[in-house]
């Protein structure tokens, strides 16, 4: 949408540095505000995760740099903890399967295209092969033992959730909510707080 | 405040060896109001809880994925034409179970939600009638000081008002306000169980007023929501029940005349067993058929893990011009249950309509799932998410034999076979969601949208353990109690013979409190 608002830079920060946001949030966000860079991944091996913070790239354009390496490195751990959402579809292998035969699946479609990996695709093809396995229309390779448009929805939202709990994201859409040691009196359409930031 | 969890240290504990009047199973909304009951009666009763306890105030951060650990995340299988999300969607952990993250919402049920079957021939009627459940209506909404208009305008005239009048409107409140103004559909401020002002309740104490945080899905920090742990809990403990969190239980132990004597459970890594002549299972409608399934219990019927049900739940987004900060408020402020039996339905029952707000990796989760944008287009999306409002619907959801829970193959990190949740919708829910989201775009359109989104979903789970009269069609009879199993009870939200149009939390906690009753009963006649 054209008109979609844009909110200053530095507000998140300068709020989880003041009083206005509880410790146990502050802890939270400055944990992913200051994180290291990713060590190597512990789950996949070097050329999968190198597919995968490729095709992150191609979801989250045009995110803060660092974002797509993030979000890659954070799939990597939770695979690499055995840790889940609680659920899973049941036509999906489970998810540290899922994520080696998608990225697999990835990297045989970019041959396939001439490349040597997807990572070293153009952009505009990379997104070719992501709109393909999104809309399943692909075939051969991985592709019988995993189906291709319910991983992608799963990915897409792992993606999503990681990086929209980034302080960063955060401050791109203009949320304020991390402040939350005083309360919110003014609720209605159009009533905001002092410290709610407003659209440049 | 008063601060359970120092309480709770403080209070009685019973040795595994002692023989307990009841063991409860599950700290939820099933199981607390009943162990409280139990307690106050003056039975010796001990609650085992999955989860640990949480300090909410030091420990709870304003962050959905810092509080992913409300959240019962032991993998399950979703199955069927409309597999049904888990996890964050209905499943909680820890001590108040899913009511640490429920959004409060609590609306009665109708009389007519007990009897599907009688007024349109599908479904299922209930062996209840609101008359049976009205009384511990009243009660549960002055314990969780319901916050809510007076008079209400559905359903029928109640004996008293809500105890606290309605939290204040949002922006995704006032903007469904506005459209339904518009078509002529009559709305209200709902009835959340979070506090418009410090509330008092003996045995508890002073809970402070709702700070409008609008995190309730995720925890909240300051026990105005009315979640099990800052309610029914405290009140089981003043009066000696013991919560004994971190305890995962397996089995239960039976004597030869198959009657219950105790119950097994796994904690720091040991079995331990508590003995006890009862033993409640508040676990869900998945743990707790699950839980029969794996030890061959009450069976007999071939009825447990069938007729699940999970509410029709359709969201409706859209972006307005005005600023209205999803983040912020009670998130579902306003309701309507005009749509309760609606003019021209092809289907049977209803639904209900609600405000939402949302957090924002929820709505981007969301967004993920049922648009598929990435790239620019989520950016831009994103963007306008300040000015996002969504209303949903929960409606009717009939019972089908063939969605059901089952056991799997596959064992989880504790060895369990995990679940397997096989739905799909039928023809009703196809109907009621067509009709639904015609309605909620027509008062969207009404009330100014741009970028109007469908999300079709399925939630809260329901079902698998039906109460009923008859043996052969049922798991538990009218007062929980499994058939032929002496001593074992079902307690929670899988006893529903149907789902009622209507969240389910404070019917689950008015059931208990009947559940509790007609035990205590039953307990004095044998006394007498």
């Amino acid at each position: 949408m054209p008109d979609a608002p844009r909110y200053p830079t530095g507000t998140v920060r300068a709020l989880i540095e003041s009083d206005a946001v509880t410790a146990p949030t502050r802890a939270a966000l400055l944990a992913r505000l200051d994180a290291p860079a990713p060590g190597a991944p512990r789950f996949l091996d070097a050329a999968a995760f190198a597919t995968l913070a490729a095709a992150c790239a191609r979801l989250l354009r045009p995110a803060h740099e660092g974002a797509p390496l993030a979000v890659a490195a954070g799939i990597d751990a939770r695979l690499a903890d055995g840790e889940g959402n609680g659920w899973r579809y049941d036509a999906l292998p489970p998810d540290g399967e899922a994520y080696r035969l998608g990225l697999r699946g990835l990297d045989e479609a970019a041959r396939a295209a001439g490349s040597a990996s997807f990572a070293a695709l153009d952009g505009e093809r990379q997104d070719a092969i992501l709109a393909a396995v999104q809309r399943g229309e692909v075939a051969g390779g991985v592709w019988p033992a995993l189906p291709a448009a319910r991983w992608f929805e799963e990915w897409l939202a792992e993606t999503c959730e990681l990086h929209y709990a980034h302080p960063l994201a955060q401050e791109r859409i203009g949320y304020a909510g991390m402040a939350d040691a005083p309360g919110w009196p003014h609720v209605g359409p159009g009533e905001l707080e002092p410290r709610e930031p407003r659209p440049l | 405040m008063p601060d359970p969890h120092t309480a709770a240290s403080a209070t009685r504990t019973y040795a595994t060896s002692e023989t307990v009047d009841a063991v409860v199973v599950g700290t939820g909304a099933g199981g607390a109001p009943l162990l409280a009951r139990l307690a106050a009666a003056g039975l010796r009763v001990v609650a085992l809880e999955a989860g640990r306890a949480w300090d909410p105030a030091r420990e709870f951060a304003t962050d959905e994925r810092a509080q992913a650990g409300l959240f019962w995340t032991d993998e399950r299988l979703s199955a069927g034409a409309d597999p049904v999300a888990f996890g964050n969607n209905n499943s909680g952990i820890g001590v108040g179970g899913s009511t640490l993250h429920y959004t409060a919402y609590t609306p009665r049920a109708q009389p007519d939600d007990f009897q599907l079957r009688t007024e349109f021939g599908v479904g299922e009627d209930w062996p209840l009638e609101y008359g049976d459940l009205e009384r511990y209506y009243d009660e549960a909404e002055r314990a969780l000081g319901v916050s809510g208009p007076t008079p209400y305008p559905w359903g029928p005239p109640r004996a008293s008002g809500y105890p606290l009048p309605p939290l204040p409107l949002n922006g995704g409140a006032r903007i469904m306000e506005r459209g339904c103004a518009a078509l002529g559909i009559r709305t209200s401020p709902a009835a959340n169980a979070a506090l418009s002002a410090r509330y008092f309740q003996p045995g508890v104490g002073w809970r402070a007023a709702c700070t409008n945080r609008g995190f309730c899905q995720a925890g909240c920090s300051t026990g105005a929501k009315a979640s099990m742990d800052v309610t029914y809990l405290p009140l089981a403990v003043s009066h000696g029940a013991e919560v004994r969190p971190e305890c995962f239980v397996t089995s239960i132990e039976r004597d030869g005349r198959g009657h219950v004597t105790g119950v097994i459970y796994r904690r720091d890594g040991r079995d331990e067993r508590q003995a006890c002549r009862a033993v409640f299972l508040c676990m869900g409608a998945v743990e707790t058929p699950r839980f029969l399934l794996m030890n061959g219990l009450g069976n007999e019927s071939g009825h447990v893990g069938r007729h699940f049900m999970a509410h029709t739940g359709l969201q409706l987004w859209g972006r307005f011009d005005e600023d209205i900060r999803p983040y912020k408020g009670i998130p579902g402020g306003l309701i309507s249950e005009d749509t309760h039996r609606p003019a021209g339905a092809d289907f049977a029952g209803g639904y209900l309509l609600q405000s939402l707000g949302v957090m924002p990796v929820t709505y981007a989760s969301q967004l993920a799932r049922g648009r598929g944008l990435w790239g620019p287009a989520l950016d831009e999306h994103l963007r306008g998410y300040n000015h996002t409002a969504g209303i949903n619907i929960l409606g009717d959801c009939l019972p089908y034999d063939g969605n059901r829970v089952e056991l799997s193959d596959e064992t989880d990190a504790r060895g369990l076979p995990k679940p397997r949740v096989h739905f799909s919708n039928g023809e009703n829910e196809r109907r009621l969601n067509a009709h639904a989201e015609r309605t909620m775009r027509a008062i969207f359109e009404a009330a100014g949208a741009r970028d109007v989104w469908a999300f079709p979903r399925n939630a809260h789970v329901i079902g698998t353990c039906r109460m009923g009269t008859d043996p052969e069609a049922s798991v538990v009879d009218p007062d929980g109690r499994v058939w032929n199993v002496p001593g074992l009870y079902v307690c929670d939200n899988s006893v529903f013979p149907s789902a009622l149009a209507v969240n389910p939390a404070l019917t689950i906690i008015a059931v208990a409190l009947r559940t509790a009753d007609r035990f205590l009963d039953r307990a004095r006649r044998l006394d007498a």
